[in-house]
């Protein structure tokens, strides 16, 4: 260590305070160099400066023309020139007919589109204190559609115009119009592409931050019946026959985030029916056949029993235990001596048919995907929904008319169902669609908690709606 | 001090008087060290000129504190530093090797003039030289160097010991007198 010492100690000693005279043109270097710094950091800073004025120059003016110059609701427009004579600048009353039959003037230019000398907006301005001035409508070769926005600038300019042609002393005016045209042009140029700037970062902004539709369907719901049942309680059934189309709608509420993928909940109505009849029996197991129905050897074996607990008529049928409040009137009973294959203490021998009603309130949760986005939508949808069960009555419908006649046991209040759809949207305009969505919807759990019957019927719909976007 | 202090004001408001009389007092000692930092007398006046540049530039941020001729070394400093930076000079050298130690004599020291070493130590390589300069004539320890350097400790002493042989060789073959003696460490 000490041997390092002895080298450092050499090397510090004769370099620590070393000093070695520059060369003489050094010094000129410098201090150019530090002048030029600083004009640098000068000039920096007269150039925020700048763009700060000039940003705030192009605000007043933008704000000044456009609370100053407003004019009614003309179609887009862009100001062209047309080969005109020298001093023939047209005063006022001229660019008021103009203004006041603008679809003329739009007719004429799509009509004519090549006589017209086009020019740009820049141009135009620098032109227009010595030019005939005509309005020819045209669309306007801008990212955007929204006409306030694009018409704002051009209709400062318009209003601009109007007001310095309107003076009196024609130098004078040039003079105005000579100092004033630079100002607006710039003023339109910045304005335009600000605002286009704005449309496209809230069009960003808005894809990004999310957006929401709400809207409302109906559809026509055509329930399929699946269900399973122990041999006992099968042995006493109604026959499920057919399956009525109900109705079904509801309020949807949607978020989309991003480009594909949007979540959907809401509120539905959801009806579904089941039909059970008592079929036609031939009277082979019959020991006595004349029950003195119209049906003369047949008979109708709805088999009808009384439940113990609550006393009341109670049937088998593929959705559950029809129990009815009384005796339905316009039914005949008969007892079931006759028919040993049959358990029940007697079987309804009039022809019924039993139609049992579910109503439910479902609150669904979907995740829809967006496969196709342009005017024409084609969405995946699939999810699940809590079906909360507000409606369960049976009816009766014979010869002498359809009547309420009781409800289905062991209804679950609360029931869980998963569908799968394809969403159809149609952009109707900016903001409205037209839907179309097939959906299929499956119950997850038995509808009813009889443990005889297992009850899971699936629903296919098409969902027909408008929808709203903000 | 107050005619220093007035220097400093007039260099800041833009007298050129003011700043060529402030680069007279301090050049020659900045040109040493710029000399000390760099691989020849072109590239340590390149530095010694960005280096003062950057001092009239920002002379306002000195606020009387410490020492001028400090800050202004440290800037110096920082130009050669950032030069080899951007040369892409600093190549990594990890090895610990242990090498022979080196024992000058005082008449040795007496004859060596400190051109001579300058020269010596503008012939290493850069990160050689850098640390070597850094730990030893300004002082600096490893972990200082470390994080100047953005290195490790360990390089830093590695390249110190490196230095250190590289620099006795040649004080040997310039000198002729050596003792070689057993190791030692950075």
């Amino acid at each position: 260590m000490k041997k390092d010492k002895n080298l450092d100690e050499l090397f510090r000693s004769k370099l620590l305070n070393y000093e070695q005279e520059p060369p003489a043109y050094l010094l000129e270097n410098i201090l150019a160099g530090a002048a030029g710094a600083r004009r640098k950091r000068k000039i920096v800073l007269w150039r925020i400066a700048g763009v700060a004025a000039a940003l705030l120059l192009a605000f007043v003016a933008g704000w000044q023309f456009n609370s100053r110059n407003e004019i009614g609701t003309e179609p887009q427009v862009i100001v062209s020139q047309q080969s005109a004579p020298e001093n023939a600048i047209q005063t006022a009353p001229e660019i008021k007919t103009l203004q006041a039959a603008p679809e003329n003037i739009q007719l004429a230019a799509v009509n004519e589109p090549a006589k017209n000398n086009e020019i740009s907006t820049k141009s135009i301005i620098k032109n227009s204190v010595s030019g005939k001035i005509n309005l020819m409508a045209e669309a306007l070769p801008v990212v955007s559609n929204d006409e306030t926005i694009l018409l704002k600038p051009l209709k400062s300019l318009f209003g601009l115009l109007k007001q310095d042609l309107a003076s009196a002393n024609l130098l004078h005016q040039k003079k105005l119009n000579d100092l004033k045209a630079e100002y607006p042009e710039k003023s339109i140029d910045q304005q335009i592409i600000e605002h286009n700037r704005q449309l496209t970062m809230a069009h960003t902004e808005n894809t990004r931050k999310g957006r929401w539709l709400i809207g409302a369907q109906v559809s026509p719901e055509y329930n399929v019946s699946r269900s399973s049942h122990s041999q006992v309680y099968a042995s006493n059934m109604l026959n499920a026959s057919s399956n009525p189309v109900d109705l079904g709608g509801g309020i949807s509420v949607e978020f989309k985030k991003g480009k594909r993928w949007s979540l959907q909940s809401g509120v539905y109505y959801s009806g579904m029916g089941q039909s059970s009849g008592n079929s036609a029996y031939p009277n082979r197991n019959l020991v006595s056949s004349d029950y003195g129905t119209e049906h003369g050897k047949e008979y109708f074996n709805a088999p009808v029993n009384i439940d113990s607990k609550s006393s009341k008529m109670i049937m088998n049928s593929a959705a559950g235990v029809i129990e009815f409040s009384g005796v339905p009137s316009g039914i005949v009973l008969g007892t079931n001596l006759e028919d040993k294959s049959l358990a029940s203490n007697a079987v309804v021998v009039s022809e019924a048919r039993f139609i049992q009603n579910f109503e439910y309130i479902e609150i669904p949760l979907y995740l829809r995907y967006s496969i196709l986005d342009s005017r024409f939508d084609v969405e995946m949808l699939g999810g699940f929904s809590s079906n909360v069960l507000v409606g369960n009555n049976t009816y009766m419908e014979s010869n002498t008319g359809k009547s309420l006649v009781g409800s289905t046991q062991n209804m679950e209040s609360l029931n869980y169902s998963g569908t799968l759809g394809i969403g159809l949207k149609y952009g109707l305009s900016k903001r409205f669609y037209l839907n179309v969505e097939p959906r299929v919807k499956y119950y997850l759990n038995s509808l009813n908690s009889n443990s005889s019957v297992t009850y899971k019927p699936y629903t296919i719909g098409v969902f027909t709606g408008l929808s709203y976007e903000f | 001090m107050e005619d220093f202090e007035q220097i400093i004001s007039d260099c800041n408001a833009g007298s050129r008087k003011a700043q060529a009389k402030l680069y007279q007092q301090f050049a020659p000692k900045m040109f040493g060290v710029c000399l000390r930092y760099a691989k020849d007398a072109t590239e340590a006046e390149d530095n010694l000129q960005e280096g003062f540049i950057k001092v009239f530039t920002n002379l306002k941020s000195f606020r009387n504190e410490g020492s001028f001729e400090g800050w202004i070394r440290r800037i110096m400093i920082n130009v050669s530093l950032e030069k080899i930076r951007k040369q892409h000079l600093l190549y990594p050298v990890e090895d610990v090797s242990i090498y022979d130690s080196v024992n000058f004599s005082d008449d040795v020291i007496a004859k060596i003039a400190a051109d001579d070493l300058m020269k010596l130590i503008q012939e290493l390589p850069p990160r050689y030289r850098l640390v070597f300069n850094l730990y030893v004539i300004e002082g600096m320890s490893h972990q200082e160097i470390a994080q100047e350097m953005s290195i490790t400790q360990g390089t830093s002493k590695s390249n110190l010991a490196r230095a250190r042989d590289i620099l006795k060789k040649k004080v040997h073959e310039t000198f002729g007198e050596w003792n070689a003696k057993n190791n030692y460490t950075a």
